[in-house]
């Protein structure tokens, strides 16, 4: 399989409505409706008052539609004493996201290189056992990890959250840079090798730019797990740092208090726009980065 | 009384005077679940009482209990503990004690009498080794009934007191087919409550301490035990289709809209009654029922101060233990929360008429039933939720759930 | 080839963060956990050995056998419908249809939700008195029935019916890059040989995206084992314990129950599983020489 996706050839932009089409798009607007259902319950849910929502009718369009509850959300439901809805994690979330994807990238990124390429002794062994504990729920680590960080006086801040998450990245990282360099023609490193190149050289200047579509998934990838991840941060990342998941939970998870579903539902859309707004953005390099690597088991 | 008065007058004044002596601000952080907009209105209570000592309140709320715990409990481990955090008044902190985490609070409860003024089964569960290591700050009580006045009166009956009462009003309901005859929410902790509150109420107080606190395996095995089984299985055929998953509040709100008879939930189910508008002893009543000897099951929230070495921390935390019972600050965050305050020399005439239901309930020492948290570890608590919920949601018999809590009770050292 | 001593230098020191991580994090956690399994830890761990009383326990509890039948069931299906679902969409979407770009997010989007509150609006919709079986009945269907959710031998298979919509979309992107790959000039040749398309599909397509279908089986099978979210937003392992899962019950053990000793035999029987399942396939694989 080549390496990027073909240009399609330039098509007849128009094709004939067949029975077969027709099947087609009957295909697509089935399933789409399968796929949009609970985000029409979601979005329906958030624009009605508690009072119609108790009511129980969860496909019946809103009488009055009003955003009070979005508004809410964001700037003054109580999530403890501070009643300021979730915009104050939101920065907190910024301030986690982009150094742990940044960092998560850059090292499995060169982990991936070095047992690609490289014929290290037991490369493999240390890959077959990340792809191992990749399978265990890491909230089992939780405490181990604590005792560790607060042994080495990192304690809970910004740093021991990044770490963190660098460190639960890294087996899902290195596989898809791994399969990806792997799966480049090995005369490219050969002729560089000749050329003398050492060994930080060829990784920087020639494999990350060829992986440019292969950073795009990862950073799809971490960017969703990062952004929803809510326990890591709430036990490591240190009071000031708290990531707006924990808002998020505090207003969705009263186990005594009242629920406003409405609310639950617009501070969970509100969540989701960011790695929504992400995977829109990079929906073309998305497609094309897998094409180019993670296929090649 | 006077006592506490004074103390908590001095200690105000002290805390005036040593502000600006010392220069060092008392800050306290608090780790809690109490997140809705009545539960934080009730934490309030406490911040601007400990504000108005001097002291600044630093408020870390996590939702969901098991979350809150996991938080506090991990600092606690790293070396960072918060000032104070919330538990459960029962054997959660156990293992802190006796790892030498907790501050004692035994100087503040002599101080204020704690002993004399609360039931002592609540202080018993506040004790290790002789000395008091949390504070109660409120009673909840986990076996009530809500029932809608008018739906029960559309069937001529009255506020039940046992559950045979109960339970012909329940099949009269049930054979007008107009409204869910039990409300209930089929989520594994309700089903729990549900079948607690027909121990207590059917198998009576002996049994309860008996297959909670003592673990008698061969009570489990009982006859009367089987009676308490067979009635809790019965009441599924009063419960509609749409029980399992449901929220408690959505069940609640089944019996204010006058679709549902009745509802077992604890007390702070009147949150949501107040939230509708309805009044006590005019749109709903509330009631505990018991067969014979039974009981109103007091749980509770306490409070405890991981050991701090910095002694302005300590002062925090002692401020923060001597607040939290005194008695308008007690009445003030019952009224928000919906407990009924753990002392029993406070001014009740400002609670309504189902809390001051609870406060008669608790004064009277043969009604005082501590809650199955306060008996037994959290790890057999879940085992028996595990046993209910399977008993409660398949068709396993009577003797068969039987023998399950026996093997439960029998597997705890 | 030779490689100089200096860049043999640079490859092993660029792996020490791996390895460092590797040691202390997952096999120092690891190997902690398996002791913890050998204690009877409660809510802080201690060191007190009961060999292998937990379990014991673990294998007399009704819950963890269910849950390990739940997880069995749940893979296997989640797993194929999956991976059918996704190929289907790619395939669907790889037609040239228009407004490509809105489908495809159509499809990706439930992968960027949690499932805390996603799950409970799934619980909603198949509820019988609040989702799918309410409208039903009131738009004529009276005798329309679809309460799995309510009733234990079936409530896991809600669980799927959810899973499947978050990760469908992932499995379509992989598929459609695999699909996008195929070479032009493959498609020229079954045009002039004058095949079916679905025959092209199945005959020629499907074997050459085995690559494909083997990535998108291994993500989905560790979100298989990792499952837990979607049991308790959905229905908290209801009725009863009928759609409980493992990592459900280590996770509740640990902090709930406050019974480290118990949660942690879970979690290394689940460690032992995997292990017994992918370490044959790793041999095998090195064998046939795939991996350099």
């Amino acid at each position: 399989m080549t390496a990027a996706a073909q240009p399609l050839p330039a098509a007849r932009r128009s094709k004939r409505m067949t029975p077969a089409r027709w099947g087609l798009y009957a295909f697509i607007f089935i399933t789409a409706l399968y796929f949009l259902l609970p985000l029409y319950v979601m979005v329906v849910t958030s624009l009605k008052p508690m009072a119609e929502i108790r009511q129980g009718n969860l496909l019946a369009l809103p009488v009055a539609p009003s955003i009070d509850a979005w508004v809410k959300a964001w700037t003054s439901a109580c999530t403890g004493l501070t009643c300021q809805g979730i915009k104050i994690g939101f920065l907190n979330s910024l301030r986690i996201l982009v150094p742990s994807v940044v960092i998560s990238i850059l090292v499995g990124s060169l982990t991936g290189y070095a047992l690609s390429l490289w014929r290290v002794r037991g490369g493999n062994i240390l890959f077959g056992t990340m792809m191992v504990v990749a399978f265990i729920p890491y909230q089992v680590f939780i405490y181990p990890l604590v005792r560790v960080f607060s042994f080495t006086g990192l304690g809970q801040s910004l740093l021991t959250i990044v770490i963190i998450h660098t460190i639960f990245g890294l087996p899902t990282m290195t596989l898809l840079f791994r399969n990806y360099f792997a799966s480049l023609p090995v005369e490219l490193f050969k002729a560089a090798r000749v050329d003398g190149a050492g060994f930080y050289q060829i990784y920087a200047r020639i494999m990350m730019p060829m992986a440019t579509p292969m950073i795009v998934v990862a950073v799809i990838l971490q960017t969703t797990g990062i952004w929803n991840d809510f326990i890591l941060g709430l036990v490591f990342a240190g009071r000031d740092n708290l990531p707006m998941t924990v808002q998020l939970n505090n207003i969705v998870n009263s186990t005594q208090g009242e629920r406003a579903y409405n609310v639950d539902m617009a501070a969970t859309l509100l969540t989701a726009l960011l790695p929504l707004v992400v995977y829109f953005g990079s929906g073309r390099w998305f497609v094309r980065g897998i094409a180019a690597g993670a296929v090649k088991g | 009384m006077k006592r506490t008065l004074f103390a908590s007058v001095a200690i105000v004044a002290a805390a005036c005077v040593s502000v600006p002596v010392s220069a060092e601000e008392m800050k306290a952080e608090v780790i809690h679940w109490w997140t809705s907009g009545g539960e934080a209105a009730a934490v309030r209570v406490f911040a601007d009482q400990f504000t108005k000592a001097g002291g600044t309140w630093i408020d870390s709320a996590v939702a969901g209990a098991a979350n809150a715990r996991n938080a506090a409990i991990s600092r606690t481990v790293a070396g960072n503990p918060p000032t104070a955090m919330q538990l459960n008044t029962g054997k959660q902190f156990d293992e802190l004690v006796e790892g030498g985490l907790l501050a004692d609070v035994d100087a503040v409860a002599t101080e204020g009498n704690w002993k004399g003024v609360m039931p002592a089964a609540i202080t018993a569960a506040a004790t290790r080794n002789g000395k008091m290591y949390a504070v109660p700050i409120n009673i909840h009580g986990q076996n009530w009934l809500w029932y809608n006045k008018a739906v029960l009166a559309s069937v001529g009956a009255d506020e039940p007191k046992t559950w045979n009462d109960a339970i012909t009003i329940l099949d009269k309901l049930k054979a007008e087919g107009k409204v869910i005859p039990l409300a209930f929410s089929g989520q594994k902790n309700w089903e729990q409550n549900l079948f607690n509150s027909v121990l207590i109420g059917v198998g009576g107080a002996q049994m309860w301490t008996g297959i909670l606190g003592k673990r008698d395996a061969s009570l489990a095995r009982s006859a009367e035990f089987k009676a308490v089984a067979v009635t809790y299985k019965k009441l599924k055929d009063y419960v509609d289709a749409g029980a399992p998953g449901r929220n408690w509040n959505d069940a609640t709100n089944l019996v204010i809209q006058g679709k549902a008879g009745m509802q077992i939930m604890g007390d702070w189910a009147k949150g949501e009654f107040i939230a509708a508008g309805k009044i006590a002893d005019k749109d709903y009543g509330c009631t505990v029922l018991s067969n014979g000897s039974g009981g109103y099951v007091m749980g509770g929230d306490v409070f405890v101060f991981p050991k701090a070495k910095d002694p302005s921390v300590t002062k925090a935390q002692m401020t923060l233990a001597r607040l939290m019972l005194t008695p308008e600050t007690q009445i003030q965050f019952a009224l928000k929360k919906g407990s009924i305050p753990v002392r029993s020399d406070v001014d009740t005439s400002a609670l309504d008429a189902c809390a001051q239901k609870g406060m008669r309930y608790v004064a009277d020492k043969a009604q005082q039933m501590p809650s199955g948290d306060m008996l037994a570890p959290p790890a057999m608590i879940g085992a028996l939720q595990d046993a209910i919920s399977q008993y409660w949601n398949t068709n396993m018999s009577a003797d068969e759930f039987s023998a399950k809590v026996a093997a439960v009770l029998k597997s705890q050292e | 080839m030779r490689l100089s001593l200096n860049s043999r230098i640079s490859a092993i020191t660029a792996l020490l963060p791996a390895l460092l991580v590797m040691l202390v994090v997952y096999i120092g956690a690891t190997g902690w956990t398996v002791w913890m399994s050998l204690t009877n830890s409660r809510m802080l761990p201690n060191n007190n050995f009961v060999g292998l009383r937990q379990y014991e326990m673990l294998f007399g509890n009704d819950r963890w056998i269910t849950s390990v039948h739940n997880i069995v069931i749940y893979g296997v299906l989640f797993v194929s419908l999956a991976l059918s679902i996704g190929f289907l969409l790619a395939v669907a979407i790889d037609q040239r249809v228009r407004a490509e770009d809105t489908i495809r997010s159509i499809y990706l989007y439930p992968y960027s939700m949690s499932f805390v509150v996603t799950g409970l609006v799934w619980q909603w919709l198949l509820n019988p008195t609040l989702g799918i079986q309410h409208v039903l009945r009131s738009w004529g269907f009276e005798g329309a029935t679809f309460d799995w959710i309510v009733r234990p031998e079936t409530a896991i298979y809600c669980l799927v019916i959810a899973g499947v919509w978050q990760a469908s979309g992932l499995v379509m992107a992989i598929m459609l890059a695999g699909l996008r790959g195929v070479d032009e000039e493959i498609w020229k040749a079954t045009r002039v040989d004058g095949l079916p398309k679905w025959r092209v599909y199945v005959s020629i397509i499907i074997p050459m995206m085995g690559a494909s279908f083997a990535t998108a089986a291994v993500l989905l099978s560790t979100g298989v084992v990792r499952l837990y979210d979607l049991s308790v937003a959905m229905t908290n392992g209801g009725p009863g314990i009928a759609s409980e899962v493992p990592a459900k019950f280590v996770m509740d053990h640990l902090f709930e129950r406050a019974n480290i000793g118990l949660a942690t035999a879970a979690a290394t029987t689940m460690l032992i599983t995997v292990i017994a399942v992918v370490a044959p396939y790793f041999y095998w694989r090195t064998r046939k020489g795939e991996m350099r």
